[in-house]
């Protein structure tokens, strides 16, 4: 009886030890199929998060512009801008020996953010009008308007924040505001823009956010601007051999 | 004593093939559901998903997506809005692809893999979150929408391939998606940067949408509305959604049959022949006929709703630019299945006879066994549509006339009160199908 004759019959262990032999053929068939499918790439992984501490590095954007790149516009923005607008104590001269009387707190209304960069920044507008209104109001150069009167303003004047620089839409402004018990001295506006250079498939973004300050009064006005660039690369060689160049880490 | 054997090997198979032959596909389990829903009988296509849910738990998934679409079309977006949720972070944790689920489903169907959902509709769930909460107080609208706009961007670089390429780079934009980043961001009557931001890219993804321009015009220049008035935005899902059905894939069936006759003619043992084709679940339109709805306000004709996004069309784009890879998987699937009968004839040495040709007649079986995944978001609209209308401060009654595609009215007009406030938003969605209006219009005003 030939074991291969399939007119005989086949034995149990016969047929296992054929069918082990067989396993790896069917198994090879499976990965071969696997691999044409170009589909397996492993175990199906769940979302995890933590808190990150306070000074813990953040993520770093790899297509567009994140904290990493924000923050420090912002930081350096409102910095510029506040220092130029710190008044020292008035000492009257009239009357020697009496307290300095300290300036009257400039009333400011942050009209908003404008997003004229290459990207769409999403959620980080918002985020960026709470810091930059939440900084001016800490640092008691100036008083901000709560946002909410703001929006009612432009809602109930129909202006468009572009609008307001027109002197009698600024002055119509001024005029409801004050009717809601929100006098303004000033209106700031913060804008994102970018410029971009390409090197074959990498490129170079750079930002700058920029703080402009108009007197309600006068229309006069000042501006202060932070700028940074980034780098977005092809590949991780691409990204070394910039930070080679530049000697960063 | 060897066909005593040869049954043995044979007759799991059947009866696994047996199993699978008495469940019915999901194209045609639902096909009640859509015609109860078409006709407008909301009712019955809620009693027939619940059914339907109960029976299939594993198809929770596609079916809480039509019973959101339901509970839409029956005034209760809050409800839907908890389904839809639901649904996006389920297809959010399954989309990974998992070794164990591909390799199951290369030895039986792509019905082994957890649905993640269609492109098209891992998108419209979020816009259809927005749309739900819109209808609402609003309150998350504007993150569902920044979600839509995200989630299409990562849908078409997630597919960009080491050699450069990108299967999914010719996908049409959701405009809907931007279009309602627009008209949020314009009732902050401060952001209109952003709003401008999103009509232009509406105005770029879907030219035909003939009131882009105007709305670009509007938030690059304009404001908002005039004093005194408000803004009521209509939504209208109109038509028939397109749904999946299976269809045999004739070219790489007699392809793959010229394959394995040349391939068993220089092998020790005979391939099993092919005798299923390959079939493939494609997409198919039938939109029906409803056009769009017609909005009157009192005696005012205020307009009709014109379309922003065609599912229907999406849809069937999206899938002919996968299709190679749908296709490349069910063959891979078949070349495993035939190496692997292959595989045991030989590990077995029944190269010839009659135990032979019972391994080939299982391998035939097993092939036949093979069921293409027509699970799909059968209770989808053909096309989205939108209307804006600046109306005076105070109470309003819109009357809603479903138009056929020549303009003429497909049913009775349904009513639906508004309240305008200054300078605001007002929402309202209404479903239209070949039957006229469904359900109730859902409506954020009080």
């Amino acid at each position: 009886m030939h074991p291969r004759d399939p007119a005989v019959s086949i034995g149990r262990r016969f047929f296992l030890s054929r069918a082990c032999a067989a396993a790896p053929l069917a198994t090879a068939g499976a990965a071969l199929g696997a691999a044409l499918c170009g589909g397996l790439t492993g175990c199906r992984t769940a979302m995890f998060a933590r808190v990150m501490q306070p000074g813990e590095a953040g993520m770093t954007g790899s297509h567009q512009a994140g904290r990493e790149t924000f923050n420090p516009l912002i930081n350096e923005a409102v910095a510029k801008l506040l220092a130029r607008h710190v008044e020292s104590p008035v000492q009257q001269v009239s009357f020697e020996g009496a307290e300095p009387v300290p300036p009257p707190v400039k009333r400011i209304c942050f009209v908003g953010v404008e997003n004229r960069s290459a990207e769409d920044i999403g959620d980080f507008k918002e985020r960026i009008f709470e810091i930059i209104d939440g900084r001016i109001l800490e640092s008691q150069v100036f008083q901000s308007v709560n946002r909410r009167f703001v929006e009612a303003g432009l809602r109930d004047s129909r202006l468009r924040p572009d609008q307001l620089l027109v002197p009698e839409n600024m002055r119509a402004f001024a005029v409801l505001m004050e009717q809601q018990g929100q006098p303004i001295d000033y209106l700031l506006y913060a804008t994102i823009t970018s410029g971009t250079t390409r090197e074959n498939r990498d490129y170079q973004r750079d930002y700058l956010l920029t703080l402009e300050l108009v007197e309600v009064g006068t229309g006069g006005y000042d501006k202060q601007s932070a700028e940074l660039s980034k780098g977005y690369h092809h590949s991780r060689l691409g990204r070394w051999r910039a930070a080679k160049t530049s000697g960063s880490p | 004593m060897i066909r005593g054997r040869s049954r043995s090997l044979i007759v799991p198979l059947a009866a696994a093939l047996a199993a699978a032959a008495g469940c019915a596909p999901h194209v045609v389990r639902l096909q009640p559901v859509r015609a109860a829903f078409q006709r407008g009988d909301v009712a019955e296509a809620e009693r027939l998903l619940a059914a339907d849910l109960e029976g299939n738990p594993d198809d929770a998934d596609v079916l809480l997506l039509d019973r959101a679409v339901v509970a839409l079309a029956d005034g209760r977006p809050a409800e839907a809005e908890r389904m839809l949720r639901r649904v996006r972070d389920h297809f959010d944790a399954v989309e990974e692809a998992d070794a164990a689920e591909q390799a199951a489903s290369l030895l039986s169907d792509d019905g082994a893999l957890a649905y993640a959902g269609a492109d098209h509709e891992k998108v419209l769930v979020r816009a259809m979150l927005a749309i739900a909460n819109l209808v609402q107080d609003g309150d998350d609208a504007e993150a569902y929408s920044l979600q839509v706009v995200e989630k299409q961007r990562t849908i078409v670089a997630e597919a960009a391939r080491p050699d450069g390429t990108n299967p999914k780079a010719s996908y049409r934009q959701v405009a809907l998606a931007p279009y309602l980043r627009g008209i949020v961001r314009e009732a902050t009557h401060r952001d209109y940067d952003d709003a401008a931001r999103g009509y232009a890219e509406v105005v770029a993804w879907e030219p035909g949408f003939r009131p882009g321009p105007v709305h670009l015009a509007r938030a690059s220049g304009g404001s908002h509305s005039p004093r005194g008035h408000g803004v009521v935005h209509v939504f209208a899902l109109v038509g028939h959604g397109p749904f999946k059905a299976d269809v045999a894939e004739v070219p790489t069936s007699q392809a793959l049959l010229i394959a394995g006759e040349l391939a068993s003619a220089g092998l020790p043992a005979a391939l099993p022949p092919t005798l299923a084709p390959i079939r493939v679940p494609r997409v198919i339109a039938a939109p029906g006929n409803a056009g769009s709805v017609q909005v009157a306000v009192g005696d005012w004709s205020a307009g009709h709703t014109d379309t922003i996004t065609d599912i229907s069309r999406m849809a069937a784009e999206q899938e002919e630019a996968m299709l190679p890879w749908v296709v490349g998987r069910a063959v891979a699937r078949r070349t495993v299945k035939k190496g692997t009968i292959f595989g045991v004839k030989q590990g077995l040495g029944l190269n010839s006879g009659l135990p032979a040709v019972a391994l080939d007649v299982a391998g035939v079986a097993w092939e036949a066994a093979e069921r293409p995944d027509t699970r799909c978001w059968s209770l989808l609209p053909d096309r989205i549509q939108v209307l804006r209308l600046e109306l005076p401060v105070g109470r309003h009654s819109l009357d809603l006339r479903p138009l056929d595609r020549a303009g003429r009215p497909l049913g009775p007009a349904v009513s639906r009160s508004v309240t305008v406030a200054d300078g605001r938003n007002t929402y309202l969605l209404v479903h239209a199908t070949d039957a006229g209006i469904v359900g109730r219009p859902a409506t954020s005003s009080p």
